[in-house]
């Protein structure tokens, strides 16, 4: 573990070069560069937004508006697609390296980490785009209300905007356990990355992501949430981002610790397994 | 064995004692994933890709590693740059080392010539002010001109290779590991290459080269390694492994062609059959057979018969083919200026026919014979026993004195004029 930080620390600059060169290889083939990472976001949410809230009609509850439902969306699509990205491509990333595993003395547990910062880079324009969609629907041309709405169901920034760094340091490192860990296994069982394309899907639909945790509780399937760590991440971050509330201690006490853990176990598998790495691949 | 150098392990650049790498080989790739579980069980089967390898090589040597393919050059020199770990034994690496097993590694098609080297630089290993300080020399090296600010993936391959050496020969080492990467670009590059490899040699800095050459290796390094299954077969200066490897490789070779030769030929045989040719056999000097033989060697084929039928005119001939199918020559007993003829051969008569080279002209590569008997009588000669392809021999051409397909007994003369004198140098051999 010790011995993983010190080579982050040791290859810092060639980690932030893999990631500035990522960031670039995102857009450089296109012309438009950046403007696509702020539409693809958008178009993304106008799907979502017309299959669940206009075809299949799911709402948060009877009288929140269109404007509302869609931030909540968005702040949902953009954290979930940074974990996705991250954890898929750290599941293929060995193999795809493999050029450089085999044939230089490459420090390949900067692999993961790169793919993660790179991920949150990207997912920070998601993030400036609902927050000015709040700022927009809050002060500027604020949406109505249904009589009767509570206080912290309206939309709002607060001092809560200080506790995002620690969410997305939480993040990173939940994400870097889970990358770390389906890398090295992806090594011994190549059908890894294939599976991994279905489950991140049935694990998107099992987050409140498109519908209301409410209706899961309704169903009586707590339990699916108190086992999803990025329930309580995505919770947390749409506290923040939407109502400018602080997200509950506890919630993210408890995702701190599986974080904590789930990185501890992920890197460990990595760095026990390092040495075989140009053997397995 | 004998130890190359007499040095302790302090002074060396490279010093390993019984060093081994077993690959784990699994007879399912899900085996593989279960021997996590296995609790130490082992649900593998061992390869030894190097075994029990001493090296001792001193700082500023030149060491060639040779061997066939499959040797485990490779593996060791994947062991030697720290890329894989040993299984077993002791290694120790006393420097910087930069390898070159494969140029470009890492190269990003959608980025320009710049960037590539900027990122290729600090996955070699250098700092920020080490690769601003290098960067001009790199490009310059490259010789890409406007090319260098556009994507690699427009690139020829000859470009490519070029970007990677470039960045490559930048690297200031103090060991230097090449495998066979050299044979790359055109000849004006391979010269700049070279220029640059000898430049680093007389920095007294070490240099492993890896190769299944010998005439290369031979030219560029005074000690040489000789693997064979992983493990050192021999190793000392260039000129007493050389001659171990020759007699490996002949050794080789005769195992796996005379197996060949001695199968039932798949080749085409036609002809009337009154006589018929028995067997073939290529000799060497000692009258041995065998079928590996080397370049200006004594070379003789005898070739067996039997006369089943009267003949008027029969006629032995052989035909000698490169693998490509290339016609190098033919000859027969007939047509010489002294001809030998058989006029009355009759059934029960049996001989041989021998036709010797005192020096072997063809240089390194594998060829096949072709034996003819035709009967001259008729207005045009036909076949009574022609047999194609009828064995194959490998040449192995440990002097490299020259290039192609034929030894040519060439004389070199040379003459200059200078300071109002001639001088004349020539060479017969």
């Amino acid at each position: 573990m010790l011995a993983l930080i010190a080579s982050l620390k040791k290859n810092k600059r060639l980690l932030l070069d893999l990631v500035g060169r990522d960031l670039r290889a995102r857009y450089v083939g296109s012309s438009m560069g950046f403007f696509w990472s702020v539409i693809f976001p958008l178009v993304n949410l106008v799907v979502y937004m017309f299959v669940f809230s206009f075809v299949l009609e799911a709402r948060w509850d009877e009288h929140q508006p269109k404007e509302v439902t869609a931030l909540l969306m968005l702040a949902g699509i953009v954290v979930w697609q940074a974990f996705a990205e991250s954890v898929s491509r750290s599941t293929n990333t060995l193999v795809e390296n493999q050029n450089l595993i085999q044939k230089v003395v490459f420090p390949s547990e900067i692999l993961p980490p790169y793919l993660v910062i790179s991920a949150l880079a990207n997912m920070l324009i998601g993030v400036v785009i609902t927050l000015l969609g709040v700022v927009f629907y809050a002060y500027i041309q604020p949406v109505e209300y249904a009589s009767g709405t509570p206080a912290n169901r309206i939309l709002g920034l607060g001092p809560s905007l200080l506790a995002l760094p620690l969410l997305m340091m939480l993040q990173a490192l939940f994400t870097l356990g889970v990358g770390y860990f389906l890398a090295t296994l992806n090594l011994f069982l190549r059908d890894v990355y294939h599976v991994m394309g279905v489950a991140l899907t049935v694990f998107m639909f099992m987050t409140p992501i498109f519908y209301p945790a409410e209706k899961v509780l309704e169903a009586g399937m707590t339990w699916v949430l108190q086992i999803n760590p990025m329930y309580w991440l995505i919770d947390s971050y749409r506290k923040i981002l939407l109502w400018g509330d602080w997200p509950s201690p506890p919630i993210v006490g408890m995702f701190a610790i599986v974080a904590v853990l789930a990185f501890f176990a992920g890197s460990s598998f990595f760095q026990a397994q390092k040495p075989r790495f140009p053997d397995l691949l | 064995m004998a130890r190359p150098h007499a040095q302790g392990a302090g002074t060396s650049a490279i010093f390993a004692k019984g060093l081994g790498k077993a690959y784990r080989m699994y007879d399912s790739p899900s085996k593989r994933f279960f021997e996590l579980f296995a609790g130490g069980r082992k649900l593998h089967r061992e390869f030894w890709a190097v075994r029990n390898v001493y090296l001792d090589i001193p700082h500023g040597a030149t060491v060639g590693i040779i061997g066939e393919n499959g040797a485990g050059k490779s593996s060791l020199l994947k062991l030697l740059t720290g890329i894989t770990r040993p299984t077993e034994g002791e290694l120790s690496v006393h420097g910087r080392v930069a390898s070159l097993l494969e140029l470009g590694a890492g190269f990003h098609p959608e980025f320009s010539g710049r960037d590539n080297i900027h990122l290729n630089c600090s996955i070699l290993g250098m700092s920020e002010a080490e690769i601003a300080e290098r960067f001009p020399k790199i490009v310059e090296f490259s010789e890409l001109g406007d090319f260098i600010d556009r994507p690699v993936k427009t690139y020829s391959s000859g470009m490519y290779v070029r970007l990677g050496f470039s960045v490559a020969a930048s690297v200031d080492p103090d060991i230097l590991m090449i495998d066979e990467a050299l044979s790359v670009g055109d000849e004006h590059f391979k010269g700049k290459c070279i220029n640059r490899l000898n430049e680093f040699r007389e920095q007294g800095k070490t240099t492993i080269f890896v190769s299944h050459d010998m005439g290369a290796v031979k030219s560029m390094c005074q000690h040489v390694v000789l693997l064979d299954r992983g493990e050192v077969l021999a190793q000392g200066n260039a000129e007493s492994v050389a001659d171990e490897y020759l007699k490996r490789a002949k050794a080789r070779g005769n195992e796996r062609l005379s197996a060949f030769n001695r199968g039932s030929s798949a080749y085409p045989r036609w002809g009337t059959g009154e006589i018929e040719t028995l067997e073939v056999e290529m000799l060497d000097s000692a009258g041995g057979t065998t079928a590996v033989f080397q370049t200006n060697e004594p070379f003789r084929v005898r070739v067996r018969y039997r006369v089943h039928a009267p003949v008027k005119d029969p006629v032995f001939g052989l035909g000698i083919y490169r693998s490509d199918g290339s016609y190098v020559n033919g000859s027969n007993h007939h047509w010489r200026e002294q001809p030998i003829r058989i006029e009355d051969a009759q059934p029960g008569e049996e001989g041989e026919v021998v036709m010797s080279f005192e020096r072997m002209p063809l240089l390194q590569g594998a060829y096949f014979l072709t034996t003819f008997l035709y009967d001259h009588s008729k207005a045009a000669p036909t076949a009574i026993d022609h047999r194609e392809h009828v064995c194959t021999f490998e040449v192995i051409d440990a002097a490299r004195l020259q290039h192609g397909m034929l030894f040519l007994p060439t004389i070199w003369t040379l003459t200059r004029r200078r300071d109002g004198r001639e001088e004349r140098l020539e060479s017969r051999s």
